[in-house]
């Protein structure tokens, strides 16, 4: 397969108090269109991905809404797959250009999560998870503790190496005008910082953040470019207990190999990833699930510098979901946007020499969707 | 012979002491536990209530006794702290322990004798022969008002009695029952806390009606204290079971393995039934047991019981024993009752 | 939370899980709540194996340093999050040390 990436547009993540929905949604779309050189009304379908703002605004059919905000009236769709929305709807985009349904579309992620109270985000975000796991009270972070946990107790896992990977990805935030927090951060700072479910502390944790990321797909495969060449997605148990393994992510698994034959490459073959760092344990899980490293060896991979900028394979250059922030459903299009720059030498002082093949990686709940990319120049 | 065929006692796992109660108050703690007699109360968490407790103590008496619940024709939830006040416990508890939908289910209250009325009124259904067995349970998770004396002593905790003809533990000889209208303790509908009349909550109420049920009871059965083993007596506080117990002519020996009040506080509704648990714990075949309970507002249910050969059997297969529960505990400050202010009362 | 007709299904299937014994594999001590339950905080949350199934479940009547892996638990009844005036009250599963 073969898809080009014709542009990208990315608001700064972060708390953006005087900014609504529309919009962040609209501030991306545009400057996607823009980069794009398309004219608006060569854009034939858009694919709005967003998981939470129905639950707190009473606001749905944002598919209609968005589009017709953008005054267009061409087919819309609302897409949802909890954080794994945005990648989901990029895959879904996509079918439809391979399809020849249509020749352009737009794809926009967007979060605005700054204007409910922490507690009823956490419950809404819990959406994510199963009936069961909500009567228990356990939240996002005490899902992925548990997974930290039984990874700890099977592989030794250590806290320190949690902290390494929210320290390399502030790192790299720090490089990223558009990131949350971009600012670094010393391992005692994040071991120090309040618990909020043992193990974790804030700082192994993503935030909660507004944002919108768009892309503009199109069928048009001649020239230079950025191409997607791999698109899958795997479904799992929502309910985590009901997994066959706790330390690892299955639909990760699935999802990678789908992708790598897809696009016809080796995991070799990878110069830069983003994967979903919704948790710290998350990165580590993903640096094993995609085959990066053995299992139960994705802490010392990270703590001793290989996917730091300035190592053999750089990951979440942008900050990932800990330091450039997670507006949720954005999230998914943003990495498609950071490989995107990457693979085309606009990182700037991100930018990873001759990144020529990058991956994405985005996770839904604790592991039941997963969606990966491939992308080539 | 109507009798017991099984019962079940739950002690919730948290007990405070006086002392963690005063400090918050700025009260004296030595002389408040001198007149009471608690040394610590036993507390429910905040996610347990009355019908919580209730199908803990049911479910217990349900395995120990091997009773398939879908046997039991009948079912009351005795208690001042029901959840609901239009709602019935009893069959939230009936459903979960499993008794599918063929019984009758009724709530009672009676201050803290609205687990042993149950007893009296549930017999009634095994002697007209409707059913094979009936469930009679004492549950509270109980009420008093921050910086009221009855902190000290309101606590948590239930008891349940299944009811049959055959294979009993123990018979029930006889009971009787003395009323009367006298306002010694209450809490209007609507209100938060309840409220008591001090000193006359004594003679005019806990006494004449303890007194007056048990001597109509023994003179009714032509028997005397020394023809019991054990004696058990609603346990308010330290001071009144041992009372009545010597005015009637009952020893502390007799009194001693159902008083519990010193370790658990007072679980109104379950309170004399804890005790009766405690006893039959202990008791051998043959032995005689006399209770007598009481509620506020007012009244007093007497019993005799006489323990027969399947006790044995009974106390081998019996995990959770009362003196198992008492020991079985963890100690907190009044963080949990603050918690469970702020639950209970939806605030 | 639960509508009383989604809790009126509900607590027909807890007689299925009163009483059932299961091992502690994994825990965490919660601080930051979710709505309707940030009265209860901190708490404990772990996933109990059955044998034919897992689950998730609140453990009770415990201290997170009292627990080891593997420990024996068993499943009591006890109310689920918070209850506002006008709702029905949600019974459930938990578990607690034996």
């Amino acid at each position: 397969m073969k898809v080009k990436v014709l542009g990208t547009g990315l608001t700064k993540f972060g708390e953006a108090w005087d900014k609504s929905l529309l919009d962040l949604a609209q501030q991306a779309s545009l400057e996607a269109i823009n980069d794009s050189q398309l004219s608006i009304s060569q854009i034939e379908a858009v694919f709005v991905a967003n998981m939470i703002h129905g639950k707190l605004t009473g606001q749905d059919h944002l598919g209609a809404l968005v589009t017709s905000s953008l005054g267009l009236k061409c087919a819309s769709f609302r897409v949802e797959a909890a954080c794994a929305s945005g990648g989901v709807a990029v895959h879904l985009g996509l079918q439809s250009l391979l399809a020849g349904t249509y020749k352009n579309v737009l794809v926009v992620g967007i979060e605005k999560m700054t204007d409910a109270a922490t507690s009823k985000i956490s419950m809404s975000l819990m959406g994510a998870g199963s009936d069961q796991e909500r009567k228990a009270g356990l939240t996002f972070p005490a899902l992925y503790a548990l997974m930290a946990k039984a990874h700890m107790q099977k592989f030794g896992t250590t806290r320190n190496h949690l902290a390494a990977v929210a320290v390399k990805n502030h790192y790299h935030a720090s490089l990223n005008e558009k990131a949350q927090f971009p600012f670094e951060v010393t391992e005692d700072r994040v071991l120090a910082s309040p618990i909020i479910a043992s193990p974790f502390t804030l700082f192994d944790a993503s935030p909660i953040t507004d944002g919108a990321a768009a892309c503009v797909l199109s069928s048009e495969t001649r020239g230079a470019g950025v191409f997607i060449t791999g698109s899958a997605v795997a479904s799992d148990t929502v309910d985590l207990s009901s997994r066959k393994s706790l330390t690892e992510i299955a639909a990760t698994k699935q999802a990678a190999k789908q992708a790598l034959a897809q696009a016809g490459i080796d995991l070799t073959d990878i110069k830069v990833a983003e994967v979903h760092d919704c948790f710290t344990i998350a990165e580590i899980l993903a640096m094993e699930d995609l085959g990066f490293c053995e299992k139960g060896m994705g802490g010392e991979f990270v703590q001793k510098g290989t996917t730091k900028l300035g190592g053999k394979l750089p990951v979440n250059t942008s900050g990932g979901l800990k330091a450039c922030g997670h507006p949720v459903a954005a999230t998914g299009v943003k990495q498609i946007i950071e490989v995107t720059h990457q693979l085309q030498k606009r990182a700037g002082k991100r930018q990873v020499n001759g990144a020529n093949v990058g991956l994405t990686h985005n996770v839904g709940g604790s592991g039941a969707t997963v969606v990966i990319h491939i992308l080539q120049s | 012979m109507i009798g017991i065929i099984s019962y079940g006692a739950y002690i919730p796992y948290y007990r405070i002491k006086p002392s963690q109660i005063a400090q918050t108050w700025g009260r004296e703690v030595a002389e408040i536990e001198k007149s009471l007699g608690v040394s610590e109360k036993a507390v429910a968490s905040y996610d347990e209530d009355a019908i919580t407790l209730a199908i803990e103590a049911g479910s217990r008496a349900l395995e120990t006794g091997q009773i398939d619940p879908k046997k039991i024709g009948g079912i009351t939830v005795g208690s001042e702290s029901h959840p609901y006040a239009v709602k019935p416990s009893s069959t939230t508890v009936a459903e979960i322990l499993g008794m599918g939908t063929d019984y009758l289910a009724a709530d009672l209250e009676f201050a803290c004798k609205a687990g042993t009325a149950g007893i009296q009124l549930l017999s009634g259904l095994i002697s007209l022969g409707k059913t094979q067995y009936v469930l009679a349970i004492g549950s509270d998770v109980a009420q008093s008002k921050p910086s009221d004396v009855l902190e000290y002593t309101a606590s948590s905790a239930a008891a349940a009695f299944i009811l049959g003809k055959h294979a009993t533990i123990a018979n029930i000889l006889d009971f009787t029952s003395y009323s009367s209208d006298t306002p010694d303790f209450w809490r209007k509908d609507g209100e938060k806390f309840p409220s008591h009349a001090g000193r006359f909550t004594g003679a005019p109420a806990y006494f004449a009606h303890v007194l007056g049920a048990s001597q109509a009871l023994l003179k009714k059965l032509k028997m005397t204290p020394a023809d019991f083993d054990f004696c058990v007596f609603h346990m308010p506080n330290a001071k009144f079971p041992k009372e009545a117990a010597k005015i009637l002519g009952f020893t502390f020996k007799m009194l001693e393995p159902g008083f519990v009040v010193e370790q658990i506080g007072n679980p109104y509704s379950a309170s004399s039934l804890i005790g009766l648990a405690a006893v039959l714990d202990v008791a051998k075949p043959n032995q005689k047991i006399f209770m007598c309970s009481y509620g506020s507002g007012a009244g007093s249910d007497a019993f005799v019981f006489e323990v027969t050969e399947q006790i044995t059997k009974y106390q081998k297969r019996n995990k959770d024993t009362v003196a198992k529960q008492i020991k079985n505990k963890t100690y907190i400050d009044y963080s949990l009752i603050a918690k469970n202010i702020l639950t209970k009362y939806r605030i | 939370m639960s509508s009383p007709v989604q809790i009126w299904r509900q607590h027909k299937q807890l007689n299925k899980y009163l009483g059932k014994e299961g091992k502690l594999i994994v825990w965490t001590k919660i601080f930051v709540a979710p709505e309707g339950f940030e009265h209860q905080t901190p708490y404990i949350v772990g996933i109990v194996d059955f044998g034919d199934k897992r689950m998730p479940l609140q453990i009770v009547d415990c201290e997170e340093d009292n627990l080891t892996i593997n420990q024996k638990v068993k499943i009591v009844i006890r109310k689920i999050g918070k209850v506002r005036a006008e709702d029905v009250i949600e019974y459930g599963s938990k578990a607690k040390p034996i």
